[in-house]
C-alpha cells in the first residue's frame, strides 16, 4: 500500500459477518511457536462475495517488528492462526453527529476508512448487505505521517467521499507538522464538525484529547497499548480510565475498548508517565 | 481419565491455569469449560491491588515475560462477583490466593472455604512480581508453617503452587508435604528480563518478570521429575510451556498426575479444550486404560529396562 505497509485479505466468512469498525482482530503470523503471540490488528474493510455474502477481511499493516515482518512474508493460500471480532468498536453515532472529523497518526488510519463507509451508509457491517440510511454527512480525514512515502489507502478514502486533510512532518505532503495543528487551524478558520473520532501513537490522541476538551467537542478515541491475548485474559492492555463517578481504574482494552470516550482517556500508566 | 490429587477428585487432568485464564468467563466462547478437569481463577488477594504499571509482557524467543503484579478486584469482589458465575460450571473450581503474610493466607482460606462451590485451594507462594509472594515460598519453614495453619483453617483440599526460583525445588515441596499439602503446583513462572539496550531499560516497567511458555518447559520437565523421585506420594500438577497432548503426556509420565495450560491460551484461545480432546488417542498409545497408571512412569535412562529381555526368547525354547 505504501512504504512498509501492506494489505492482506483474510478469509474467514463467520467472522466477517459480524466485525464492526473500531473492532479488531488478533493475527498470529505463523503456525510455529516463534513469534509466540497473536498481534491485533483493526479491520481495514469486510470483502463481500459475488452474492453479497461477507466471506473475507482485510487488514492493512506497518510494518514494526518480528511478527508484522513475518507477515508481510505470507503467501496467498498460507493458514493463519486467527481470532476475533473483539473489543467494543466505534458503535454508531451520537445523535445529531452529522459531520465527523477522523483523526489519525500513522497506521492509525486503519480502522477509518470502515468507519467512514459504516456511518455515511455504504456499508452495514454485520447487517446484511443493502446499504442503510446515512447517518453522518460528511467525513473529513485528517491524516498525519513521518513523510509521503507513508501515506496509504488514499484512493480508499476517496472513494468512501471522504475528503483528505494531509500532514507530514517534513512537509512532503499536505501541512508540514503535526495533524493536530492542521486540524486546529481548520477549525480556527470556521469549519465545525459535530464529532472528533482518534487513532495513532499516544502524542497525537493526547493533543487531539485536548482540542476536544477545549472546544467542547465529543472525541472517540481508540487506544492500541500493547497486547498479549486480545480476549481479557492476561490484563497485559490496561489503561486508566476515569468512570462516571471520577473514580480512575485501570480497564482492559482489549475487551472494554479499544474505544474509549476521550473526556475518560488518562494517561497516567508507565508507558505514558515514563515517557517511553 | 479421572485423577485424583490427595482429597480432590478430578474429571480429567486437564486443569488451565490462573493467570492465564482470566476470570474463566472470558474463555467461554473458546473452550468448553465444563469438560475440562479443572478451572483456576486469576489470583485474588484480600484487597484490590492496581497491578504494575505498563508494558507488563513482553514476548521473548518461545516465550513470554510478564510483570502483571496480582492486578485484582480483591477476595470481596471475587465472592460477589466471580463466583456466582463460576459455580454454574460443572466443573472444579479452584480458587488461587496469596496474601503478603501467613495471616493473610489463613483469612482468605477461611473465608473461602464457607462459600460454596470450590473444590480447593491453590495457594500462591510463588508469584515473582509481588515481593511478598515469593519470599513465603522460598522458604521451607514458612511454607510448611503456612500450609499446615491454611490446611487446618480450611476443609478445602490444599494445593501449593510452587516457584521455580529456588536452588533445590524437592526441598520446598517436602516442605509442603510435611505441612499438609494435598498436591503442588509445578511451576510458577521463571524471573527473568528483557533488555533494550538502544534506550538502556528494561522493557517490562518492573524491570524483572517471570518467564512462561515452551521456553521453559525442559526446566519444568526436569523440576516435576525431580519431585517426584524424591517424594512419590505428593501428588504433583505439571506446568510449564504445556501446548499439545504431547506436552502434557510428557508431563504425566515424568510424575505429574495433572496438568496447567497457561500461557497457550493466549496464542490460541482454544488449546485447552483441543489438548483435551487429543489426550485419550496418546494415552491409549500406551496401552492403559487410567491415566494414574502413566503417572510417573519415566524411568532413568541409567535404570534397567523394567521388562527383562529374557521374556521373549525363554518362550521360544519352550
Ligand atoms: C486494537 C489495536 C489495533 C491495531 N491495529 C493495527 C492495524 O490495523 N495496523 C497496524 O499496522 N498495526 C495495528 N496495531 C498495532 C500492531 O498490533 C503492532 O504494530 C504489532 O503488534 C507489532 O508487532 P510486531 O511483532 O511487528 O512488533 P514487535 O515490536 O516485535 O512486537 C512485540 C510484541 O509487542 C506487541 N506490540 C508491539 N507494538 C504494538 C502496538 N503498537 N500495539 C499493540 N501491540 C503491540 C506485539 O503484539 C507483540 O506481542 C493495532 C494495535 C491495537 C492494540
Ligand atoms: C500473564 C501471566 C499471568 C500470570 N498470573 C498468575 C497469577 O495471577 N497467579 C499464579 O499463580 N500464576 C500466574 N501465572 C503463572 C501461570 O499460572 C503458570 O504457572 C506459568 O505461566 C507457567 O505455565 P505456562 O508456561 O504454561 O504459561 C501467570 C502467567 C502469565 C503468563
Ligand atoms: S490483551 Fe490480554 S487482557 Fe487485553
Amino acid at each position: 500500500m505504501a512504504q512498509d505497509t501492506y494489505r492482506i485479505r483474510l478469509e474467514a466468512p463467520g467472522l466477517a459477518a459480524r466485525i464492526r469498525p473500531g473492532q479488531f482482530v488478533m493475527v498470529r503470523p505463523t503456525l510455529g511457536l516463534d513469534p509466540l503471540l497473536g498481534r491485533p490488528f483493526a479491520l481495514y474493510e469486510v470483502v463481500r462475495g459475488e452474492g453479497g455474502e461477507p466471506w473475507a477481511i482485510d487488514l492493512a499493516y506497518l510494518v514494526m517488528g518480528r511478527g508484522t515482518a513475518r507477515l508481510a512474508g505470507a503467501r496467498s493460500g498460507d493458514r493463519l492462526p486467527l481470532w476475533g471480532p473483539l473489543g467494543n468498536g466505534f458503535g454508531l453515532p451520537r445523535a445529531g453527529v452529522r459531520r465527523v472529523a477522523m483523526v489519525a497518526g500513522g497506521i492509525g488510519q486503519t480502522p477509518f476508512v470502515a468507519l467512514a463507509r459504516w456511518w455515511m451508509g455504504q456499508e452495514r457491517y454485520g447487517l446484511g448487505p443493502q446499504p442503510g440510511e446515512p447517518w453522518v454527512e460528511a467525513v473529513r480525514l485528517y491524516y498525519g505521517v513521518r513523510t509521503a512515502g507513508y501515506l496509504a489507502g488514499l484512493e480508499d478514502f476517496e472513494a468512501a467521499g471522504v475528503e483528505v486533510r494531509l500532514a507530514t512532518n517534513d512537509g512532503s505532503a499536505g501541512y508540514r507538522g503535526y495533524v493536530t495543528e492542521l486540524l486546529e487551524r481548520d477549525l480556527e478558520s470556521g469549519w465545525r464538525p459535530d464529532h472528533l473520532v482518534g487513532c495513532g501513537p499516544e502524542p497525537m490522541l493526547r493533543a487531539l484529547q485536548g482540542v476536544a476538551g477545549r472546544l467542547g467537542l465529543s472525541c472517540d478515541l481508540s487506544l492500541e497499548n500493547h497486547m498479549a491475548c486480545g480476549f481479557g485474559a492476561c490484563f497485559s492492555c490496561v489503561a486508566p480510565i476515569r468512570a462516571e463517578d471520577g473514580t480512575v481504574d485501570l480497564k482492559r482494552v482489549c475487551v472494554e475498548g479499544p474505544v474509549f470516550d476521550a473526556a475518560r482517556v488518562e494517561w497516567e500508566s508507565g508507558e505514558a508517565a515514563r515517557g517511553l | 481419565m479421572g485423577v485424583r490429587l490427595g482429597r480432590l477428585k478430578l474429571a480429567n487432568p486437564v486443569l488451565v491455569a490462573s493467570g492465564t485464564f482470566g476470570y474463566i468467563r472470558e474463555l467461554a466462547a473458546y473452550v468448553p469449560l465444563d469438560r475440562l478437569g479443572g478451572l483456576i481463577p486469576k489470583t485474588i488477594t484480600p484487597r484490590p491491588r492496581a497491578g504494575n504499571p505498563t508494558p507488563r509482557t513482553v514476548e521473548t524467543p518461545c516465550g513470554l515475560l510478564n510483570a502483571i503484579g496480582l492486578d485484582n478486584d480483591g477476595i470481596d469482589h471475587f465472592i460477589a462477583h466471580h463466583l456466582p458465575y463460576l459455580r454454574t460450571i460443572r466443573t472444579a473450581v479452584i480458587a488461587n490466593i496469596a496474601g503478603e503474610d501467613e495471616d493473610q493466607f489463613v483469612a482468605m482460606a477461611e473465608r473461602l472455604s464457607a462459600e460454596p462451590g470450590l473444590a480447593a485451594l491453590e495457594l500462591n507462594i510463588s508469584c515473582p512480581n509481588v515481593t511478598h509472594g515469593l519470599d513465603l515460598g522460598v522458604d521451607p519453614t514458612i511454607v510448611r508453617r503456612l500450609v499446615g495453619r491454611v490446611r487446618r483453617a480450611s476443609d478445602l483440599p490444599i494445593i501449593a503452587k510452587l516457584t521455580p526460583n529456588v536452588t533445590d525445588v524437592t526441598v520446598i515441596a517436602a516442605a509442603a508435604a510435611e505441612g499438609g499439602a494435598d498436591a503442588v503446583s509445578l511451576v510458577n513462572t521463571f524471573k527473568g528480563m528483557a533488555v533494550d539496550w538502544r534506550r538502556r531499560r528494561p522493557i517490562l516497567a518492573n524491570d524483572i518478570g517471570g518467564l512462561s511458555g515452551p521456553a521453559i518447559k525442559p526446566l519444568a520437565l526436569r523440576m516435576v521429575w525431580e519431585v517426584q523421585r524424591a517424594l512419590p506420594n505428593l501428588p504433583i500438577i505439571g506446568i510449564g510451556g504445556i501446548w499439545t497432548a504431547d506436552d502434557a503426556m510428557e508431563f504425566l509420565v515424568a510424575g505429574a498426575s495433572a496438568i496447567q495450560v497457561g500461557t497457550a491460551t493466549f496464542a490460541d484461545p482454544g488449546a485447552a479444550g483441543r489438548l483435551l480432546e487429543q489426550l485419550p488417542a496418546k494415552i491409549a498409545e500406551l496401552h492403559v486404560s487410567r491415566v494414574s497408571d502413566l503417572v510417573g512412569t519415566l524411568r532413568s535412562n541409567r535404570e534397567p529396562d523394567p521388562v527383562p529381555p529374557s521374556v521373549e526368547p525363554s518362550r521360544r525354547i519352550s
